[in-house]
């Protein structure tokens, strides 16, 4: 059964503006993966089989970076989470020929499927490495199929992904509701991390968890001589 | 008015024109928004969706599983659980790809032929008629029941069925806990595990337990540790003692690489400095004295061992004295994993646990928290020494009916024990596997099993958060496959063969019977005046635990660490001389979840190698070996039998050491796993940890020869090893003496 139960809403009313954004604190993090699988599962990401890694085309809106630093006994690996940054000034939105991508009112740079047409301009542009394009047009086992999130696009052959801090939940969680309490939900990522490295909530809200933590001393972003103003923090790890 | 034709026309121009001007003097912003006001794919709204509560026996986390249209769509947390307070862990996740797994095996079969040839298809009724014939035909003390330990309901049915019919039930887990039961027990005076108080301790010193990784509870210990970096208090320090570097080791403030199986002589000469210094205020010397003073272990001053640890003095020395300053109290030692896994496990624990005493840790805040004495049935695992009893019994024909369920023998005990030729000497193995492992392949019969998200059951964690707790499953969805509960499969059983004492017709009566003793109690977190009305709330919440149940019992530290003996290694030295240094699979354990393509697809935190095995080498070992990065290599066992694998160069690994991880090389085992990678047990030693006789998996010596082939790994990072460019890095790091700045 489908329904668009609220078709008929004031869609000339704005929203009050939220801004979206997340904070990750890198002392926190044990590389697990807990959000990766959480990540797939929610949003119907494609099972990457081996030919996946061989190719370089491992499709997944967050990963877990590890870099080494040193040799033994002297060496150091360390963890960092990597997904859309969701910029302010995101060097993906004007290369866009389409208006696939672009910034929504509330901070998160989002992808229209439907009318991505597969420069991959848009992955060229971006310094995280963030979009994942559909090389293959993704498959299933058909049993497998059952699990598919209902709410999520699967995406065809052709078409870029990436990220949308879970924009299905976004919208379940604040539809018809100006005043959604900080940490009522979370996207798939950040409600699976077990040490909590993971912080989602709206960045206008001075009163938010995430605002707090985006001030914190530690707090830094990735990249940022780029000037790309993302809404995802991060905190520093600590070390002696 | 009389309004023609011709006027109409004109002033509808007017006003439509006027409409356009006027209008386009302030352009609404909505309609210069890039946004389509149309509803969004993501807008439209299919179904209505249900969360059940219910959990994982596996990994003891409770669970919400959301439901839509009726079929399981996400797994989640439950919030509500004690054990995992909403979040899970990486395999967790896989309990959906389970479920809907296109190589379940769909309804029972048998084969063709006796013992030999392909199956086919039958009914439930012709399935449950042969096991009926099979177990009346057979003499009960002959019938071996083997399934992975269990606890809660499942481990009730089972006792109460080999207790009822006559015959033995066996556990079996490819890497099991004994040596650490065995220390707590021997340290604690505990029967059940206990939990570590993680986010309230200061100090960690760990000895070889992953337990931000692999090991036992790995998704409770990093709520803990998320609160032990960052929480409300100061922030505390970790330091792993550990062979390899395990995820642990690298979110560790330190890690110190030992010699392997010398973590219990380093915890011992840690204890001498201790005493030595004097006994913190609230500890106590005795389980390594016995209150016979310092002499008592002598052996163990730091001079004595440090060559044979691999440390200098005085590094054994700062490492005592940080885990003894009154500055970094509440301290916690934890050890486990490897440090359990050689010839001396248990004594290498005994001595690490009992550094606990040292600084009054036990059952304290911030310390070892003891766990209240397991209630109810259990099916622990045998050890690798009863195992070697039990395939002999299956060679002299003494087991002649064996009834296995999720248990893959014959992939996960030492190849040179023959599992399979055993095997084949039992007349009749029934499996009740969901899917084709190696032993199911090897069945006469298979009368395949429900998955956990479709099946009833109940669990004890463990370990448990420090009280009385039961978590409730039930079946999320409906079965998806022709398949029966292996417990519904033995009530039925049971009743059919005129059995008494058993805990109910199915397994919702077994689990509502465990539910009664609950509601008894009239404590606890799900209250009411009637059962009925207990057994709803407490299956929406997933379970009921007490609080107010804690452990009663400490009993007087014994003198339980007065040596520890040197481990013995399987494989000469000089023919073998890498030590090998096995690891559990992040997401596939130790093959048990090779089957689910999700966490195949997982990359190794370390590596980011995924859907493969690989061989961990030093680069500079390597490079005089003239391997490379991706060069397949020969592990070769002093049994004479070998792997062969990719190497992935790995800077932390130590010079001496070859590490492999657990988790492929599978023959049968769906289209996911067979034929990927190679198989660990395959070449380990059947050597045993002297107390307990468990395997002593970390204890083989290999040799390394490099072949003509190569193999190129499926990684996320690529061909090369990531390390940060210099002039754009990407991890920054706060100093704790006050500096900041990237990392390189």
């Amino acid at each position: 059964m489908v329904t668009t139960p609220d078709l008929d809403r004031d869609l000339t009313k704005r929203p009050r503006e939220r801004s979206w954004g997340m904070v990750v604190d890198l002392d926190r993090c044990t590389g697990c993966q807990a959000c990766v699988i959480a990540c797939v599962a929610e949003n119907n990401i494609p099972i990457n089989d081996e030919s996946h890694y061989h190719e370089g085309r491992v499709m997944s809106w967050i990963r877990v970076e590890r870099y080494w630093e040193g040799e033994f006994p002297n060496v150091k690996a360390r963890f960092i989470p990597l997904m859309c940054q969701h910029c302010e000034n995101a060097p993906c939105e004007p290369v866009c020929p389409v208006y696939a991508t672009y910034h929504n009112n509330e901070g998160l740079n989002v992808q229209v499927y439907n009318r991505c047409v597969g420069t991959r301009y848009c992955a060229n542009n971006c310094p995280y490495h963030a979009r994942s394009f559909n090389y293959w047009e993704p498959v299933w086992p058909e049993d497998l199929r059952h699990q598919l999130n209902p709410d999520v696009t699967v995406r065809s052959r052709g078409v870029m992904e990436k990220c949308t801090m879970c924009v299905q939940r976004i919208r379940r969680a604040t539809r018809g509701r100006d005043d959604v309490p900080d940490g009522e939900f979370a996207p798939a990522c950040v409600q699976a991390c077990p040490t909590q490295t993971l912080t989602f909530g709206d960045l206008n809200d001075k009163s938010s968890r995430v605002y707090e933590l985006s001030h914190d001393e530690r707090n830094y972003t990735v990249l940022k001589s780029l000037g790309t103003a993302p809404n995802v923090t991060y905190l520093k790890k600590v070390e002696d | 008015m009389a309004l023609t034709r011709r006027q109409f026309l004109k002033w509808a121009g007017a006003t439509g024109v006027g409409a356009v001007v006027f209008n386009g003097c302030s352009v609404p912003d909505e309609e210069i928004r890039v946004q389509s006001p149309l509803e969004l794919p993501e807008d439209l709204v299919t179904g209505r969706d249900n969360y059940y509560a219910t959990v994982s026996p596996a990994d003891g986390e409770g669970l919400l599983v959301r439901v839509m249209e009726g079929r399981a769509k996400k797994v989640e947390g439950n919030p509500d659980y004690p054990i995992n307070g909403g979040k899970h862990g990486v395999r967790t996740e896989g309990l959906l790809q389970a479920l809907y797994h296109p190589d379940r095996i769909a309804q029972p079969l048998t084969r063709i032929a006796p013992k030999v040839g392909p199956f086919r298809r039958m009914g439930w009724p012709e399935g449950l008629e042969t096991l009926k014939a099979t177990l009346e035909a057979a003499e009960p003390g002959s019938v071996l029941i083997v399934t992975p330990p269990l606890r809660g309901a499942l481990a009730g049915v089972v006792r109460s069925f080999a207790n009822a019919y006559g015959a033995r039930a066996a556990g079996f887990e490819p890497i099991g806990q004994a040596p650490l039961r065995r220390a707590v027990a021997d340290v604690f005076g505990q029967q059940a595990l206990p939990d570590f108080d993680i986010s309230r301790a200061n100090y960690i010193i760990s000895f070889g337990a992953d337990f931000l990784g692999t090991w036992v509870a790995p998704t409770r210990f990093m709520r803990g540790y998320g609160e032990f970096r960052q929480g409300h208090r100061a922030r505390g320090r970790l330091v792993q003692v550990e062979t390899r570097m395990s995820p642990t080791a690298a979110v560790a403030d330190e890690w110190v690489y030992v010699n392997p199986g010398t973590e219990g002589r380093l915890a011992m000469a840690m204890a001498y400095v201790i005493i030595e210094d004097g006994v913190p205020p609230g500890g106590t010397d005795r389980a390594y004295t016995g209150g016979g003073g310092l002499g008592q272990i002598a052996d163990y001053r730091p001079g004595a061992v440090a060559g044979a640890v691999g440390l200098p003095v005085e590094r054994i020395v700062e490492l005592a004295r940080a885990f003894a300053d009154s500055s970094h109290s509440p301290a916690l030692a934890i050890g486990g994993g490897s440090a359990g896994a050689y010839s001396n496990g248990a004594a290498n624990l005994r001595a690490v646990y009992a550094l606990n005493h040292l600084v009054g840790a036990a059952n304290r805040p911030g310390g070892v928290i003891y766990n209240p004495a397991p209630e109810g049935d259990r099916v622990d695992s045998l050890s690798l020494r009863e195992w070697k009893d039990e395939l002999e019994r299956m060679r002299s024909g003494e087991v002649k009916v064996a009834l296995i369920k999720d248990a893959n023998l014959l992939y996960g005990l030492p190849a040179e024990l023959d599992a399979a030729g055993a095997l084949g000497n039992v007349e009749t193995v029934v499996s009740f596997s969901a899917f084709l492992d190696e032993t199911a392949a090897a069945a006469a019969v298979i009368l395949p099993g429900h998955t956990p998200l479709e099946e009833w059951g109940s669990d004890a964690p463990e370990p448990g958060p420090g009280y009385r707790t039961a978590g409730y499953q039930q079946p999320v969805v409906r079965r998806f496959r022709d398949t029966m509960a292996f417990g519904d499969v033995l009530l039925q059983m049971g009743a059919q063969l005129g059995l008494e004492g058993m805990p109910g017709a199915t397994m919702r009566e077994a689990v509502r019977a465990e539910a009664r003793a609950a509601h008894k109690t009239g404590r606890g977190s799900v209250r009411a005046p009637t059962f009925e009305e207990f057994w709803k709330r407490a299956l929406e919440r997933g379970g009921w635990w007490d609080a107010s149940a804690v452990a009663r019992s400490t009993s007087p530290v014994r003198q339980v660490a007065k040596s520890v003996a040197a481990p013995a290694f399987f494989g000469d030295a000089r023919r073998y001389p890498f030590h090998l240094v096995p690891f559990e699979a992040n997401a596939l354990g130790a093959g048990q979840l090779s089957h689910v393509p999700w966490l195949q697809s997982m990359p190794d935190p370390m590596t980011t190698v995924a859907w493969s095995s690989w061989v961990e080498l030093n680069p500079q070992t390597a490079k005089r070996m003239d391997i490379a990065q991706q060069d397949v290599v020969l592990v070769e066992a002093s049994n004479g039998r070998f792997i062969r694998a990719p190497v992935y160069l790995n800077p932390a690994t130590p010079p001496d050491v070859a590490a492999v991880p657990f988790g492929q090389g599978h023959a049968q085992f769906t289209s996911f796993a067979a034929g990927r990678g190679a198989n660990l047990f395959d070449i380990l030693s059947s050597g045993e940890e002297r107390d307990t006789g468990a395997l002593a998996w970390a204890g083989t010596r290999v040799r390394i020869t490099k072949t003509n082939r190569r193999a190129k790994l499926p990684s996320l990072e690529g061909p090369d090893p990531a390390v940060q460019l210099a002039d754009q890095p990407i991890i920054y790091i706060q100093r704790s003496n006050g500096g900041s700045g990237a990392a390189h």
